[in-house]
């Protein structure tokens, strides 16, 4: 799925071990503003699972997870977005 | 073909449903306080119940004989704890690591020879004394044999394992018919896809891990070594070759060979590499100096932690709480205070201060 949106925000965890790749998403989702679009890109694949499963509880809203190349992925989430 | 070489056949099958299931024991225990999430935590309680049922049955049918961890409290609290706050700095467990070094984390290869080095020193160098200290110095036993379940109450394993496993098992299905878990949506993959490609489910992943460890425990039987999955004396077993180890057989000393448990160490990093590549996760993940030395740290305590706990995450709860081991009940109680302790002052502090 190519998406158009801009991202207010770039979250490079690639590389990351567990729980960092999730624990550095929902700390900066935490800081920005309901309607700015955080992307985050990774390469972690439980946390590509993770990640959305957990978004919803904390009010975020995802909006697409794109498969980049190998394992790397990159999610579009919108802060806030289902408060 | 030696019996010890079936130890490599399952460790690759243990490898390929760790990387497939994503099972990580340490986000399990960790994930429950930090994120709310208790996915992780019924692929391992599926996987305790899987192999509660099957060791049970074995034992019946006369192919094993139960081997419950020994009973040492204050070795079980001081390693048990070191290690849930090794395996927090360690970002994995001792089997999260291991099938992550064939994923190609390098922040998990860092945290194996951490954990294989402080294990090593601990069974034969100089680490050895305190585990030595601890362990003699707490060990409470049942008559002859190591306490259980079962045993302290004077009854048969079988009864009191089959009990756990149907009340377990009605309890898990009334509470999920009251929350009313929306219904994962149905994969319209092919069932190849969904093997290969896809993570698994958590109650899949949790029963073919505990189907695994059944087989484990027979066939770790036939080569002579009686116990089931476990992962930190195998590391063990593989420093011993790497420098040369001997040890005194009948007054005769010989070079140490590999054994079952330490042919699963090699067939997990390739089980896990082999269902990397196939689903293309594979990648060297290079994570930082400051990461490596967090992990290698993290994997020096759960290195002492488990040959101290005599178990790791793996040998305490997957192995040993299916076999009823008051041991392995308190061991794997000390790690999962040891890993919320660490997890609340890593994650959760930091966030509220």
């Amino acid at each position: 799925m190519e998406s158009t949106i801009t991202a207010t925000k770039t979250l490079d965890v690639r590389g990351k071990i567990c729980p960092y790749p999730d624990m550095d998403t929902m700390t900066t989702l935490k800081k920005m503003q309901k309607g700015e679009v955080l992307e985050v890109l990774l390469d972690y694949p439980l946390s590509v699972e993770r990640i959305p499963r957990n978004l919803k509880k904390q009010g975020h809203k995802l909006l697409s997870t794109d498969h980049l190349d190998g394992p790397n992925y990159r999610l579009l989430i919108e802060a806030h977005g289902l408060k | 073909m030696t019996a010890a070489l079936y130890g490599l056949f399952i460790g690759v099958l243990f490898g390929f449903a760790l990387q497939r299931g994503r099972f990580c024991m340490n986000s399990a225990i960790r994930d429950t306080i930090l994120l709310k999430d208790n996915t992780l935590l019924k692929a391992v309680s599926a996987a305790i119940l899987t192999a509660m049922a099957g060791f049970a049955l074995l034992e019946l049918a006369g192919l094993i004989k139960m081997s419950p961890s020994a009973f040492f409290w204050g070795a079980h609290l001081v390693g048990g704890t070191l290690f849930g706050i090794g395996m927090v700095l360690a970002g994995g467990c001792a089997s999260g690591v291991t099938y992550r070094v064939g994923e190609g984390v390098v922040g998990a290869m860092a945290a194996a020879v951490g954990l294989a080095t402080a294990a090593s020193f601990t069974v034969f160098g100089f680490l050895a004394p305190i585990k030595d200290y601890l362990q003699k110095n707490t060990k409470i036993m049942a008559g002859e044999a190591n306490p259980t379940l079962a045993n302290i109450f004077g009854l048969p394993h079988w009864v009191v394992a089959f009990a756990i496993v149907i009340i377990a098992v009605v309890a898990g299905v009334i509470i999920a018919g009251k929350n009313k878990e929306a219904a994962e949506a149905k994969s319209t993959a092919s069932l190849i896809t969904r093997i290969f490609k896809k993570g698994w489910g958590w109650l899949a992943a949790g029963i073919v891990v505990g189907l695994i460890n059944i087989l484990a425990f027979y066939t770790s039987t036939l080569a002579g070594r009686s116990y089931p999955l476990g992962i930190t004396s195998g590391w063990v077993g593989i420093v011993k070759v790497l420098t040369g180890y001997e040890q005194v057989v009948d007054g005769v000393a010989k070079a140490y060979t590999l054994g079952w448990g330490d042919y699963l160490i090699i067939g997990i990093v390739l089980g896990a590499l082999i269902a990397a590549l196939l689903a293309s996760e594979f990648k060297i993940r290079w994570p930082g100096w400051k990461t490596i030395g967090q992990t290698f740290g993290g994997g020096l305590l759960m290195g002492f932690g488990a040959i101290t706990s005599g178990g790791c995450n793996v040998g305490h709860i997957l192995s040993g709480l299916p076999q009823l081991g008051i041991g392995s009940i308190v061991g794997s109680i000390s790690i999962v205070i040891g890993a919320w302790l660490m997890a609340y002052l890593m994650f959760v502090r930091p966030q509220t201060a």
